[in-house]
């Protein structure tokens, strides 16, 4: 009978959100990497710097745009292995048609995106119509899109860069900062989406379970095609952005990036069985990666042991998760 | 949640030991140069990687940071020599997959007081001090040179390639070049090779199915002749001419698998670009901004003197 607390201690009721295991992680990966690298000479530290953070948020937007995309088709209970190949075509469509088609560069854009819209009815045509399972279906695609773009290029690439301004600042942000601004205004719209919105319950009913979301009256159909038509979006989006800040259009850009972008997702605490996930820990892993992958490059003699490293942490990260969510339960 | 905690801190405790778990160590000042080949998984710059350690040895103020893409992913690369430049290493040492890709880069290391060098494959059109390495078109021509020789100016022939690499394509240009003043030498198809040395030797058993009176193969990358069997399914009656002079290829030559090789200066890739980026910091500039390595053409009479010499600069003599 002794007094009991009306309500759990601010940290431990903190630590029920979703997200701040992943946010705990990446911060304590920064702690650590600025604590190793901390600098022998001078005053100037080689990691714990605004333009290494930026060159950071830069590059890991790349996956963590698409990761947004691939967390929802997680929760869905599905996959998505074409991301990869839809950020290639998508900066060669927007590249070809704005350097070699003499198209504005707003419809280059445009056009860039419809190739999302493109690849993501062909999915959902194959899961839903023809009743493929997701990974065949996204596999299929992969190879198709990927091959388009090579198809279109022949080896070539479209060069942005030459016709873009210089210290170019659309409006008024400066380039470098656009791929960050875009990755996290898209996470905050779709976390609002996949919490507040039916659609997004309707999301993460479809992957807990599938036949208790049928009966309780959700078209499957209507979600799944958008779940796939936002990932390839998302993915188009990322091309997109590659395209415009990178200054180049190539068709072998972003091979192999579809498995970073999932486990970007599964690190920020998507289950690959369905039903659970967020699309701001899905960015967070992103981040998780990109700390990493500049970090390591910074310590002699790391070179040959970061895919291992990597490899480890992902293996890491989701056990601990586990854990978590078991005792949680 | 402690526990949570405690097993973090027990990854990343490994994860410092796995990266040798050296601690920041104190001393005299080191120039930091960075060197950067076009992927980590291509036998060739293992020995760019042996030359540039040994020069940083020699020099003894020097430290190399050995650091590339796993597989020659131009993004991945982009990320790597950036990071570098925020990191404002002493000096950077690149063989870039897509010099056009790099060049902005390259300029904003310049501009902020970070020489730069090339080697293997320049960026031509940036502010990078030198570069040091094979013409490429040059190299081409040789090749497709010493092809007509073997062929008596007339056949046919296969090209094998990978998109994508600028290096590559001229190459190709100059074997291009060339075999246009051949009209009795026809190309039959021009292979791309996706820089995998299995898909290559996949290529090279549908190619000979299917052009069984084949007269050549010319390869502009090394991929037939990294690995042992690549070149088996090719009949005694069609020459093989290929790009690289590493191990397994001057023992294919021997046997008769190979008939022509183009080696590059693989030491030197690595020795060259540290010993400039040295000098370059002592305020000596380098003699031109190409700097021409030369190749060797390795055929049947001298490959046991290139095995030797080779074998040389490999214990370091």
């Amino acid at each position: 009978m002794g007094v009991r607390a009306p309500r759990a201690p601010v940290l431990r009721r903190l630590w029920r959100v979703r997200e701040a295991s992943t946010l705990a992680i990446l911060l304590l990966e920064i702690v650590f990497f600025g604590w190793y690298l901390w600098p022998e000479y001078g005053t100037y530290h080689p990691f714990l710097n605004s333009a290494n953070a930026l060159l950071v948020l830069k590059y890991s937007s790349i996956y963590g745009i698409a990761a947004i995309g691939a967390a929802i088709v997680i929760i869905s209970g599905g996959i998505d292995l074409s991301p990869g190949a839809v950020i290639a075509l998508a900066s060669v469509v927007t590249g070809g048609l704005f350097v070699e088609g003499g198209w504005g560069l707003g419809p280059s854009v445009v056009a860039g995106l419809l190739v999302g819209v493109a690849s993501g009815l062909l999915v959902s045509l194959l899961v839903i119509a023809v009743q493929l399972p997701p990974f065949i279906a996204t596999l299929g695609a992969m190879g198709i899109v990927r091959g388009v773009g090579f198809v279109v290029t022949e080896g070539r690439y479209y060069d942005l860069s030459r016709l873009l301004p210089r210290a170019w600042h659309p409006f008024g942000i400066p380039l470098d900062w656009w791929p960050p601004t875009v990755m996290i205004t898209l996470a905050l719209v779709f976390h609002v989406a996949m919490h507040k919105l039916q659609w997004g319950r309707a999301v993460y009913a479809t992957g807990g379970n599938e036949t208790a979301a049928l009966f309780s009256g959700i078209s499957l159909p209507r979600i799944k095609t958008s779940v796939y038509l936002i990932s390839a979006v998302l993915a188009a989006v990322s091309g997109v952005v590659l395209a415009l800040v990178q200054g180049q259009g190539k068709a072998d850009l972003a091979m192999g990036y579809e498995l970073d972008i999932i486990a970007s997702a599964v690190v920020g605490g998507a289950s690959l069985s369905g039903g659970r996930g967020s699309v701001i820990g899905a960015v967070l892993g992103a981040l998780i990666f990109g700390v990493l992958r500049n970090a390591l490059a910074q310590i002699p003699g790391a070179t040959f042991y970061d895919r291992m490293i990597v490899g480890m942490v992902v293996i890491v990260i989701v056990v601990m998760d586990q854990i978590l969510v078991k005792r949680g339960a | 949640m402690k526990r949570l905690v405690v097993a973090v801190a027990a990854v990343l405790i490994g994860l410092a030991v796995a990266c040798g778990g050296e601690a920041p160590n104190t001393g005299t000042k080191k120039y930091r140069f960075a060197v950067i080949p076009k992927a980590l998984d291509l036998p060739v710059f293992d020995y760019a990687r042996k030359g540039a350690e040994r020069a940083a040895k020699e020099l003894g103020n020097v430290e190399v940071i050995w650091r590339g893409p796993e597989t020659g992913d131009q993004l991945k690369q982009k990320e790597i020599l950036e990071a570098f430049i925020t990191q404002r290493v002493d000096g950077i040492a690149i063989s870039c997959l897509n010099g056009d890709f790099l060049t902005e880069a390259i300029n904003r290391a310049v501009d902020s007081g970070i020489p730069v060098v090339t080697w293997d494959a320049d960026a031509p059109n940036s502010k990078r001090l030198a570069f040091y390495g094979v013409d490429d078109k040059t190299g081409g021509r040789i090749m497709a040179e010493e092809a007509v020789k073997l062929l008596n100016g007339k056949g046919t022939v296969a090209l094998m390639t990978s998109m994508g690499a600028t290096n590559l394509q001229r190459r190709l240009d100059g074997v291009l070049e060339v075999l246009a003043k051949y009209p009795d030498i026809k190309i039959v198809e021009t292979f791309d090779v996706k820089e995998d040395t299995v898909k290559a030797a996949e290529l090279i058993a549908t190619g000979t199915n299917r052009y069984p009176n084949l007269g050549a193969w010319i390869s502009v990358g090394g991929w037939p002749v990294f690995t042992r069997n690549a070149l088996v399914p090719v009949p005694k009656s069609t020459f093989v001419v290929s790009f690289d002079t590493i191990q397994p290829a001057p023992q294919l030559l021997k046997e008769g698998r190979v008939q022509i090789l183009i080696g590059q200066k693989y030491f030197g890739w690595g020795i060259e670009p540290v010993k400039m980026l040295a000098d370059i910091k002592a305020g000596k500039m380098p003699p031109a901004k190409v700097i021409d390595s030369g190749v060797d053409v390795v055929r049947q009479d001298n490959v046991d003197a290139y095995i030797e010499a080779f074998r040389k600069l490999e214990e370091g003599k």
